[in-house]
């Protein structure tokens, strides 16, 4: 080569250098470090307004200046990134569906459930959320919520019919809305059950869940101090996969897309009066209340199974992120999230977005803080009565959710068999327990 | 004190001739670099180098806090044992198969009909072409809102005037990847439409006419000078096609996300899902850097068969 071109490249290395630096000079920023407390949360659109002015409370309550960023499209792979980098965060406020998987990645901080103040206002259910499989605390709980069963009251008042109690009820009510048009339009363009039947983040998984409890089922039994067995073909799970099956398969009274469909997708078509029953969180006040279905549909209790009338219950938990070097000021804001101000801030301080759908705090109550709205009461009522967690404690329990979503997302579009589906999973199963070394 | 400034110069001219050149040379060669500094910067630090990185973390145990565990090959050796990795291969390969096929041939016919210099012509080919500046997401959503499996999706209305339907396209395992290679055909048919104008328009009218002359049909004249001058073109749009095969990703994840049943799960959703829902990135990096390793032999394989077929 001769000198010249040697000294071309060279001139090339040291452009592209200058630019690489102000490439990483911009992105340095956004990792953890300075005097500012860095605060990442998963979510999307009014939620923000409402985070903010949760955080902007606690600066101004303590001083402590806070910088929050938010994102709902591959949230925990840029945490992963900022792990990777060692630039966490110091607070993250994610689903505690992620507890066992950030305990085991070791990127969280035990927390001293006795060092947090105000951990007696919070019950002890709901501090069983932020435990991993060890039976230490990984996280503090921030909000809290159980699905329910919304209902198109117009639709029901059209056929004659009542909400329904029990399965049976839930098949009939299913059929009826799905065949006997009820918004007499004179078209087939409704449906009875609104399912979110995607494999995406295990939707179809999270979604069959609450029949799961119901049929008296479980994913897991345990065997031994952190060790567990796989239930997951028991007749009874058998029995919740059969039920469900019926919907998509003999009755048809899902939607049509039902098998694809994502909860954003769901939630449009019961918003648009596609299908007239959804089981859903109470977060969905607010969005479906911003809709033409407003005022037209009621909600009431998951209709019971044949073993119990639970149903799903999800927390939001508040995790304090290792290498922070803010512990103190990291722990002082999960210890004012928790407080009555900071979650009644949560709950009403932006009307179109319930950062905390039932307050952990058990020295408020949801329905108050909503104006009296017997949902939020019912809704209170059915966490602290019937709400079932997924056991999210384990070390990768989203990696089970998947695989119970891939299996039951085949199962109903293709009519297979149940119980051989379930057996298949159960084999997945035992496998993922031994990988994640809590078989027992 | 002129003579002692001239002097020195008159005495070395060839020298300073030469830097002087060497300075312009050096600069000519310059420039240009300097230019391509910022995108090759870019490519470097959002492709070479991720890349790279991604085929050295194949060979580990991704823990991105705790730090990663030498594993070997064992990641590869994982991907030649899962079954729904394979599932995924064939599926990958059929859509490639297919829509790179059928784009080939849709965008010749539509180049065929829309070549040639009237303005009519170029707007209606500006109105075919628009598809493919129309980003993946938007087209997908559309597409999922057209290909609603009820009698009244807009798709399912039409074909309902036919007596045919309603179809459950995206819906059922049977038809899903068969819908999205329709949405991909739909959206790259116009981009090989594009390269075979320009290949068209670069074909010596002069040949045309010769065989005008010599008596040979419509049909003769495609045969016989069309397709023949347009194998370079051809080699372009199935290496690009086999390329952008291979890597089909945002229509599937935004209709499907793989299902329903895996029916539509690619390599590269497959991989993806390792990497997010399944905790896995040392897995899923080997899944990407064996489809990088296979799209690098295919492009090849098509490059030495395009040059064996111009050498004989």
């Amino acid at each position: 080569m001769p000198p010249s071109r040697y000294l071309r490249v060279a001139s090339v290395v040291a452009a592209s250098a200058v630019i690489l630096a102000a490439t990483a000079c911009s992105s340095s920023s956004s990792g953890g470090g300075g005097g500012t407390l860095q605060v990442w949360v998963r979510g999307a659109g009014d939620a923000q307004k409402a985070y903010q002015k949760l955080l902007d409370s606690f600066t101004a309550k303590t001083g402590i200046k806070t910088k929050l960023f938010m994102t709902l499209t591959d949230f925990e792979t840029k945490v992963n990134a900022a792990a990777s980098a060692h630039k966490l965060p110091d607070v993250v406020v994610d689903d505690a569906a992620q507890t066992g998987a950030f305990q085991s990645e070791g990127i969280i901080r035990e927390v001293d459930r006795s060092s947090i103040t105000g951990d007696n206002q919070i019950a002890d259910a709901t501090w069983n959320v932020a435990k991993s499989v060890s039976g230490k605390y990984y996280a503090v709980p921030f909000s809290v919520q159980a699905n329910l069963l919304f209902v198109r009251q117009d639709w029901l008042q059209q056929l004659h019919l009542q909400p329904p109690k029990a399965w049976d009820d839930l098949a009939a009510v299913a059929k009826a809305f799905t065949t006997k048009d009820p918004n007499h339009n004179g078209k087939a363009d409704t449906y009875g059950i609104d399912v979110p039947g995607s494999t995406s983040r295990g939707y179809i998984s999270w979604y069959w869940s609450t029949f799961l409890w119901q049929a008296g089922g479980d994913y897991f039994a345990p065997a031994g101090p952190g060790k567990y067995t796989s239930t997951i073909n028991s007749p009874a799970a058998v029995d919740a996969a059969t039920y469900f099956e019926k919907f998509f398969c003999s009755d048809k009274t899902v939607q049509p897309s039902a098998v694809n469909d994502v909860t954003a997708d769901a939630n449009k078509v019961f918003q648009s009066g596609t299908a007239g029953l959804y089981l859903t969180g109470p977060y969905a006040y607010a969005t479906a209340d911003a809709t033409p279905v407003k005022g037209h549909y009621e909600v009431v209790a998951p209709p019971a199974g044949p073993k119990n009338a639970q149903t799903l219950a999800e927390a939001t938990n508040i995790f304090l992120m290792a290498g922070s070097k803010h512990d103190d000021q990291a722990k002082q804001l999960a210890e004012y999230m928790i407080t009555p101000a900071a979650q009644q801030i949560g709950m009403t301080g932006v009307a179109t977005s319930t950062i905390v759908r039932l307050p952990v705090n058990t020295t408020i109550n949801s329905a108050t803080a909503h104006n009296g709205d017997p949902r939020w009461a019912l809704a209170q009522k059915l966490y602290a009565s019937q709400g079932h967690f997924e056991p999210d404690f384990l070390p990768n329990w989203q990696a089970f959710r998947q695989a119970t979503s891939d299996a039951l997302n085949k199962l109903v579009s293709t009519c297979g068999d149940p119980k051989s589906t379930l057996d298949g999973l159960n084999g997945t199963f035992q496998n993922l327990l031994e990988q994640q070394g809590v078989s027992g | 004190m002129a003579t002692l400034v001239a002097a020195p110069e008159a005495a070395a001219p060839a020298p300073v001739r030469r830097t002087r050149r060497r300075r312009r040379h050096w600069r000519q060669g310059f420039v240009p670099w300097l230019f391509l500094a910022p995108a090759l910067a870019f490519f470097g630090v959002f492709k070479f180098w991720p890349t790279v990185w991604g085929i050295w973390l194949s060979v580990f145990r991704v823990r991105p806090y705790l730090g990663n565990q030498w594993v070997g090959f064992a990641n590869y050796r994982h991907a030649f044992k899962d079954t729904l990795l394979h599932t995924a291969v064939w599926h990958t390969v059929l859509d490639a198969f297919v829509t790179v096929a059928v784009s080939a041939f849709v965008g010749f016919f539509l180049a065929l009909l829309l070549e040639g210099p009237s303005r009519t012509l170029r707007l209606v080919r500006t109105a075919v072409f628009l598809p493919v500046v129309t980003a993946m997401v938007a087209v997908a959503e559309l597409w999922g809102v057209l290909l609603f499996p009820a009698r009244y999706g807009a798709v399912n209305s039409l074909i309902g005037h036919l007596g045919l339907g309603p179809e459950p396209f995206l819906n059922s395992p049977h038809s899903a990847l068969w819908s999205v290679m329709l949405i991909q055909i739909w959206k790259s048919a116009p981009y090989d439409m594009v390269i075979f104008v320009a290949g068209l328009a670069g074909i010596d009218r002069q040949l045309y006419e010769a065989c005008s002359i010599d008596g040979a049909n419509a049909w003769h004249r495609l045969r016989y000078v069309t397709l023949p001058a347009l194998r370079p073109i051809t080699t372009i749009v199935i290496t690009l096609g086999i390329i952008r095969g291979l890597r089909v990703f945002t229509e599937i994840y935004v209709l499907t996300n793989g299902g329903p049943a895996g029916a539509t799960e690619t390599v590269t959703t497959f991989g993806y899902k390792q990497a997010t829902t399944g905790n896995d990135t040392g897995y899923a990096t080997a899944i990407s850097t064996m489809l990088l390793a296979a799209t690098v032999v295919l492009t090849a394989l098509v490059l030495w068969w395009r040059r064996r077929r111009e050498d004989a």
